[in-house]
């Protein structure tokens, strides 16, 4: 590829250039060529955003299956009341409902661009949180020495964008499971609180290359690599100014950590920095202890989830043609309500894909019912779209993948199990 | 496969191209003991404070090790003078509950004032702070920071480094209800006494720690269709108001129904699986220590009525109404009808000598100690000492400082952030106090002190702790803390580092911070920094605070 300079010679050139205390002519001349030559590429630059909901959403309380006869019989005092009763669910095919609190959603299900997937999940039988997310990370439920994690495979194998440290990132400070392994990818806890903070920009700067030349002379294994990374990130970022940005007129994102994490998300793919995966990830849903109905602590969650993507989609406006959500969970919560007005671990869930390419305005995936007969051990909703299927065709006919066995080893690729939620 | 074997070559290169003076065989036997005595320093202490290494030196390292298991035996008056600052110290759990009230009443106050003016715009970002929410604020801070200045100030270091491995081991998460009055009392009565004691010993007090029940919700957890004795009272009363006629009969009357059906709502009403299960998967078996589903149902029922007192200073408390007095199978052991409190004992006793136990609990010192990938031989070492000495933790730890693996793994961990800011605190001979500060930087670090969300608690691979974002941070906390920006922190760098000479200077530093590891790389790197004056920049500060920020500093 012309114009590609090679990470480590990258690094070690800028290490030298820095000698002087000037400011690096590289890595200027590396940032506005990422820019230029990404710019040029226009749209059609994919984006995947993964937003991982911790803890086990409830997912009979986020997409309602009101028409199921055993729904409200289970849930006598967490089940979310059927549409047009006060804080009824909110219709969306005469069967499934979205909670009341996702008002915000369902415009966004009306124009086709958002698609609901009902009982998915794991394979695996684990209900245990931190196995669990484990499995939807590595993306090999029931194999724990996988070492790297599914939107690194990806990464590893296809060969697009690879010259940008901009490829994988994670808002947070601490990189997820599923983003490790051995293509780079950045933690970013906040644009503008990426990089060295000093009183004086010469300052800083003469600090950031000291830095570099420590790393560059004396960093072995994982802290030499995610301190290049870090490194070449920081350069980037100086001309992109994070903290001037401007979400689309009428747009405001809620002031939670997940509507932080969205906006520079926005933020990111706006600047065509060759941004192909985000992660961000949402607490607070492990409901064991008043759950709520329509209303309270669920609800509040759920809202919150709601408006940061509306926020996101109205954003990013037509840019969302090249862009992709997709919420997961590690899994989902029981049927019947608990001893304390809560639900306790379940298996399957659901999960949205939002997008403009989304082939959406419906619920899919088998539909199993909540008759106790038909449920899996007894009691917990069913999973009948294993989430690598899911996970698979987003990666495929979004983002292009060309090589899913090696994202998801041990799970044989069949597109007939394919939902269709992307154009094939 | 192939990514494994990669990924395992990344983690062995540090030790094959870091430290090439520290090969046993080519060094001469003082440097070796040297070598080992930083090792022991940056493994069973939070890294040496200036002059240490020598001391240890002087006193041998079995008799070190010895002192280190015997904590009882260690005047340990600095950190004591260092306590009388802390008014946490000295606080009951109902003072501070009685300041928790104050604070949400405040709040709850204001919210009703708020919505009766703004109706429902009211913007809870804006609601200003009273001083009860300033003084509650405070002391949680100090409590957070309390963690971190007994394991910077403490001369008992294995000791705080077992609370501290025992309180993430146990976690609690403060952010969750009245945490914030609980855990004061988890940590000084259930986790510090126990740390170094008899694993079951320590079992037993989280389980009737009220910070755990509640963290985890077994407080909620009742056989189904209980009611407690008080309920039943309440009903006789609507039933028959002793008010005799007329409209105030009727008002009790819906008194009394409004507090029936609000306490009827709220009730528990059945059983709460979250804390058996994370007691088999965490505390004690592991997720693959051989239970079911049906086993974590049984534990559930043995453990309901475990709960606490809210009244009362929130002390654990069995509530022998709430608790299910059926037989259940727990793991093919039989705990026939009939039995209270006593079931869960002898569940709890039973759980803390299983095989999967010892295995599970000794693998997770070894990452501790050892390596994030444990080798066998530790962890065997520590199985064979937990079964001699019936989970003795003292025992079990000077199997693992005798085996063979703990010497040989020096400078491959990663130091957690709290490794990392304690390390360098004490490198600098910093004597924090009550001001949050060290807290404040772990929270920027991603661990803050009762700050881990999930029962998890916070991970020990390397894998989770370097991130191109964390290290930027570390570089932040390394400048800011070698300059002296840190509020409540003194640091002099005059004293510890008397020269400005560049050569000088950068020897004194390697001495100070890295132990005379630094790579011949690195010292070019601090020199070309030492001897540029041109910005006039603090030579002192900036060499310092690139050695604290320096890949040798980030590992241990």
């Amino acid at each position: 590829m012309p114009g590609r300079i090679d990470r480590r010679v990258f690094v070690k050139a800028g290490g030298l250039a820095l000698l002087s205390l000037g400011l690096d002519p590289i890595f200027l001349t590396r940032a506005a060529y990422a820019v230029r030559r990404t710019g040029n590429a226009g749209g059609g630059r994919k984006t995947l955003v993964c937003l991982f909901q911790r803890g086990a959403v409830d997912g009979l309380s986020m997409v309602v299956p009101h028409g199921d006869p055993h729904y409200q019989r289970e849930r006598r005092r967490v089940a979310i009341p059927a549409p047009g009763k006060p804080d009824g669910a909110l219709d969306l095919d005469g069967y499934f409902g979205l909670h009341p609190a996702m008002a915000a959603l369902l415009p966004l299900y009306r124009d086709g661009s958002l698609a609901v997937v009902h009982a998915v999940g794991s394979p695996h039988a684990t209900r245990s949180h931190f196995d669990a997310q484990d499995y939807m990370e590595s993306g090999t439920p029931g194999r724990k020495s996988t070492v790297d994690g599914w939107l690194n495979r990806h990464l590893q194998h296809a060969a697009e964008h690879r010259d940008t440290p901009f490829r994988g990132v994670a808002l947070g400070p601490r990189l997820p499971r599923a983003l490790r392994g051995v293509a780079p990818a950045l933690a970013i806890g906040s644009l503008d609180g990426f990089g060295l903070r000093a009183s004086q920009e010469v300052v800083r700067d003469r600090l950031m290359s000291a830095f570099e030349e420590l790393y560059a002379a004396s960093a072995t294994g994982l802290v030499a690599s995610s301190s290049a990374e870090a490194f070449e990130a920081v350069h980037m970022l100086r001309t992109l100014r994070p903290q001037e940005y401007e979400p689309a007129k009428g747009v405001s994102y809620p002031p939670s950590r997940l509507g932080r994490s969205l906006r520079q998300i926005a933020q990111l793919i706006k600047a065509d920095l060759g941004l192909e995966i985000a992660f961000t990830d949402m607490g607070g849903w492990d409901t064991h202890v008043n759950q709520g109905g329509g209303t309270g602590q669920l609800a509040g969650r759920l809202r919150e989830l709601a408006t940061s993507l509306a926020a996101f989609a109205h954003d990013l406006g037509a840019r969302m043609a090249d862009v992709s959500v997709l919420t997961m969970s590690e899994f989902g919560r029981t049927v019947a309500e608990n001893g304390n007005a809560g639900t306790d671990h379940g298996h399957a869930t659901a999960m949205f894909v939002l997008g403009g390419a989304t082939v959406g305005g419906r619920v899919v995936g088998r539909w199993p019912t909540l008759d106790p007969a038909h449920r899996y051990e007894g009691r917990d909703l069913a999973v009948t779209t294993d989430f690598r299927d899911l996970f698979g065709e987003v990666l495929v006919r979004h983002l292009g993948d060309t090589d899913l066995t090696r994202v998801f080893p041990g799970h044989p690729v069949d597109p007939t199990r394919w939902l269709g939620v992307m154009p094939g | 496969m192939t990514i494994r074997m990669i990924v395992l070559g990344l983690v062995l290169l540090p030790l094959a191209t870091q430290q090439p003076g520290r090969s046993d065989a080519a060094a001469p036997a003082d440097s070796l003991t040297r070598a080992r005595v930083v090792h022991l320093l940056n493994r069973v202490a939070y890294g040496p404070r200036p002059g240490e290494v020598e001391r240890v030196l002087g006193m041998g390292i079995p008799q070190y090790l010895e002192r280190q298991l015997y904590p009882e035996r260690i005047s340990d008056s600095a950190l004591e003078r260092t306590l009388d600052e802390f008014e946490i110290l000295e606080m009951s759990t109902k003072e501070i509950a009685q300041l928790f009230r104050a604070v949400r009443q405040e709040r709850q106050q204001m919210a009703r004032t708020r919505a009766a003016r703004d109706g429902n715009d009211a913007d809870e970002r804006r609601a200003p702070v009273t001083e009860t929410m300033r003084r509650f604020r405070r002391l949680i801070g100090e409590f957070r920071q309390l963690s971190v200045t007994r394991a910077v100030l403490s001369e008992r270091q294995l000791y705080e480094i077992m609370v501290d491995f025992w309180t993430n081991h146990f976690n609690v998460y403060i952010g969750k209800g009245i945490e914030p009055v609980l855990l004061p009392a988890h940590v000084a009565t259930a986790i510090r006494p126990n740390a170094l004691g008899r694993f079951e010993d320590l079992l037993v007090a989280t389980a009737q720690s009220p910070a755990m029940l509640f963290y985890l919700d077994n407080v909620q957890s009742v056989t189904p269709g209980a009611e407690p004795p008080g309920l039943q009272r309440l009903r006789e009363m609507r039933a028959n108001p002793r008010a005799r006629r007329g409209p105030r009969r009727a008002a009790m009357r819906a008194r009394a129904d409004s507090i029936l059906s609000t306490l009827e709502d709220r009730l528990p009403a059945g059983l709460n699986e979250n804390y058996a299960r994370e007691l088999l998967e965490l505390h004690t078996l592991g997720v693959d220590g051989g239970y079911t589903q049906q086993d974590v149902v049984g534990v559930a029922r043995i453990l309901t009525g475990w709960s606490m007192n809210r009244r009362d200073r929130y002390r654990f408390v069995f509530n022998d109404w709430a608790h299910d007095y059926g037989a259940k199978d727990v793991m093919g052991v039989r705990y026939p009808a009939g039995r209270g409190i006593e079931e869960g004992r002898a569940l709890l006793r039973y759980l803390a000598s299983h095989p999967s136990t010892r295995r599970h609990v000794s693998v997770k010192l070894c990452a501790r100690f050892v390596a994030d990938e444990p080798p066998s031989g530790c962890v065997d070492a520590a199985i064979a000492a937990w079964d001699e000495t019936d989970g003795d933790i003292r025992q079990v730890l000077a199997a693992i400082f005798e085996s063979p693996d703990f010497w040989e793994h020096r400078g491959s961990k990663l130091k957690s952030p709290l490794e990392f800011v304690v390390s360098a605190t004490r490198a600098l001979d910093v004597m924090p106090g009550d001001e949050p500060s060290l807290a404040m930087m772990l929270q920027r670090l991603a661990q803050p002190p009762y700050g881990h969300e999930a029962p998890t608690g916070y991970p020990e691979t390397q894998e989770s702790w370097v991130s191109s974002g964390a290290l930027l941070e570390r570089f932040n906390v390394a400048m800011a803390m070698a300059s002296g920006r840190i509020p409540g922190i003194t640091v002099d760098l005059a004293k510890l580092v008397p020269t400005t000479e560049p050569h000088a200077l950068v020897d004194a530093v390697d001495r100070l911070i890295l132990q005379g590891g630094a790579t011949a790389a690195t010292r070019d790197v601090l020199l070309e920094q030492a001897s540029e004056t041109a910005l006039g920049a603090d030579a002192r500060a900036l060499v310092v605070g690139l050695a604290l920020g320096s890949p040798e500093f980030q590992r241990h």
